[in-house]
Formats: structure tokens, sequence, C-alpha cells
């Protein structure tokens, strides 16, 4: 079966106070990159919190390796995954554009909609 | 064969590199070619769980992905270092992944592909003494620290 090109969306509603929650959403966006698919995962509710500068360092899973989750975020990106953020969630963590890492872009919820329509397939965490 | 080794990494000196990607080409003689993944590499990704190779009869552009490999803290694309066809896929790393880690260059082979431009790109690889002083800047620039070999490696 031969998937490429299509197009997935994943949803992460988890933040950094679940620290197992974080992780296999952004792996399985790699996974997919990885296998040539246009890949785009979109933080909002707990998730956006993340993707405050200075937060994803200090998740780590795994202490006897130095993997972080901002490791996990940055292989993403460099995986071509996109990463977008829910605009009005940005408000509940008090963020503004600046707080966030760099490469990631603010989108409304007319957008999200508009996303998962176009999807062939939505992951939701 | 001849090899030289950088921070314990093996960069055997008959093979070609696609350096970035760290894989590698071996030319057989009859024509195709045999792709994996180097020391490096596997040093990297960490022990393999699994590695899904494209079937044969793909057609593949160079830098298209010929496999996908994960690990518990890795999965990423085996991004062809030429353009050509598929002819033949690894089996065995469908039942036993970890080959890859202990055999890079020889039992854990990705693929062997028929090359459409091989001339061409060949010069857009390095091989010998080139080789090595490539992945030497590269072990230096990136810091890589000395490579892992899990039990049962093969010895060099």
């Amino acid at each position: 079966m031969d998937n490429e090109g299509k197009k997935i969306l994943v949803i992460q509603t988890h933040g950094v106070e679940t620290p197992t929650r974080t992780y296999s959403p952004l792996f399985y966006a790699m996974a997919a990159a990885a296998m040539e698919m246009e890949v785009m995962v979109w933080f909002t509710m707990n998730g956006t919190n993340q993707l405050k500068k200075g937060e994803a360092e200090k998740v780590q899973l795994d202490k006897s390796s130095n993997v972080t989750l901002k490791t996990m975020i940055q292989m993403a990106m460099d995986s071509d995954v996109k990463l977008r953020v829910c605009q009005q969630s940005l408000e509940l963590w008090n963020m503004k554009k600046e707080d966030l890492i760099d490469g990631v872009e603010i989108l409304g919820a007319t957008s999200i909609i508009d996303l998962s329509l176009n999807a062939d397939h939505v992951m939701y965490f | 064969m001849s090899h030289e080794k950088i921070n314990e990494c093996v960069i055997p000196k008959d093979l070609h590199y696609s350096v970035e990607d760290n894989t590698w080409v071996r030319l057989n003689e009859d024509g195709t070619v045999t792709v994996g993944m180097t020391d490096i590499a596997q040093h990297l990704a960490g022990p393999i769980l699994h590695a899904k190779a494209k079937g044969a009869g793909t057609d593949r552009k160079k830098g298209k992905p010929i496999a996908t490999v994960e690990s518990g803290k890795w999965v990423g694309p085996v991004k062809s270092p030429v353009s050509g066809v598929i002819t033949e896929v690894n089996e065995k790393l469908a039942g036993d992944a970890q080959l890859i880690n202990r055999s890079p260059y020889r039992e854990g082979w990705v693929v062997k592909m028929k090359p459409e431009a091989l001339d061409a790109e060949l010069k857009e690889m390095v091989t010998g003494d080139q080789a090595v002083a490539a992945y030497k800047a590269k072990i230096e620039r990136d810091n890589i620290k000395a490579c892992n070999h899990i039990e049962g490696s093969d010895t060099y």
C-alpha cells in the first residue's frame, strides 16, 4: 500500500503537565513524514503550553538520555512536519506570539476546520 | 575490505557514500548497486526496532525514501543515494531489523537497485580517503560521540 503524499493532521491537546502524552504524537508525525506524507501537528488546549519558549526542555521521559520534548519538537520540524498552534488557546496560557518557539505558525479555529476536512486522516491526542 | 575507524565509527573504503544522508552504495558486478545505512547512521538511530523497505519494482529518484527505519528514540527515512528501480529488498530485516546495527555494511544492507544515472550520481558521492575525510569532518561538526556497537556486531 502506497500512502505517499497523503495528508495527516495530528491534534495534540496534552501539555507539559502530562509528559508521557507528549512524545508519541510527535513520533507518529515523524513516522508519517518519513513515509512521505504531508504532516501537520495542531496544538490546542493544554498542548499549546509545550510550545512556550523554555518549557519543552524541562520535559524528559528518559532521565538517562539527553532527549527532551524540545528534541522531539526539533526532530519533527527537521522532518518537515509543520507545527501550528491555535490562536484562541494562546490566551488560555497567557501566551503571546513572541512566547512561542521559532517555527510555529498561529492559526484560528476556522483554519483547523478547513485542515481537518482536507486531511486524509486526523489523529487526536 | 580496507576500512578506517574514526571515533569507533567504521568507514569501509571501497564503498561510495552520500555523507549527509548517511547511506552507502556498493557497485555489484551485475550492474546493480547495494544500498545500506552507515555505521554512524545505526549508531545515531540506536537499536532498530523496525525497518520497512519499499517493494521491489519501486522507482525512486535520488533523495526519496527507499525505507523507513524506527528505533525507540528515532524514526526516519533512508534516502536513496541513487535514482533507479529497487530490484531486491533485504527480507531478513523484516524479522531482525537489528541486522542493520550489527552488520551495517554486510548482512544489514537495505535494498538492491538498478541505477539509472549512476555515473553522474557517483560524482556526487565520496569514496576511499575522500570519504574518510568527509566523515571525519562530519563527526567533528555534528559532535557525534563514539559509535556504539551492540552485542554480536561485525568486528573490524
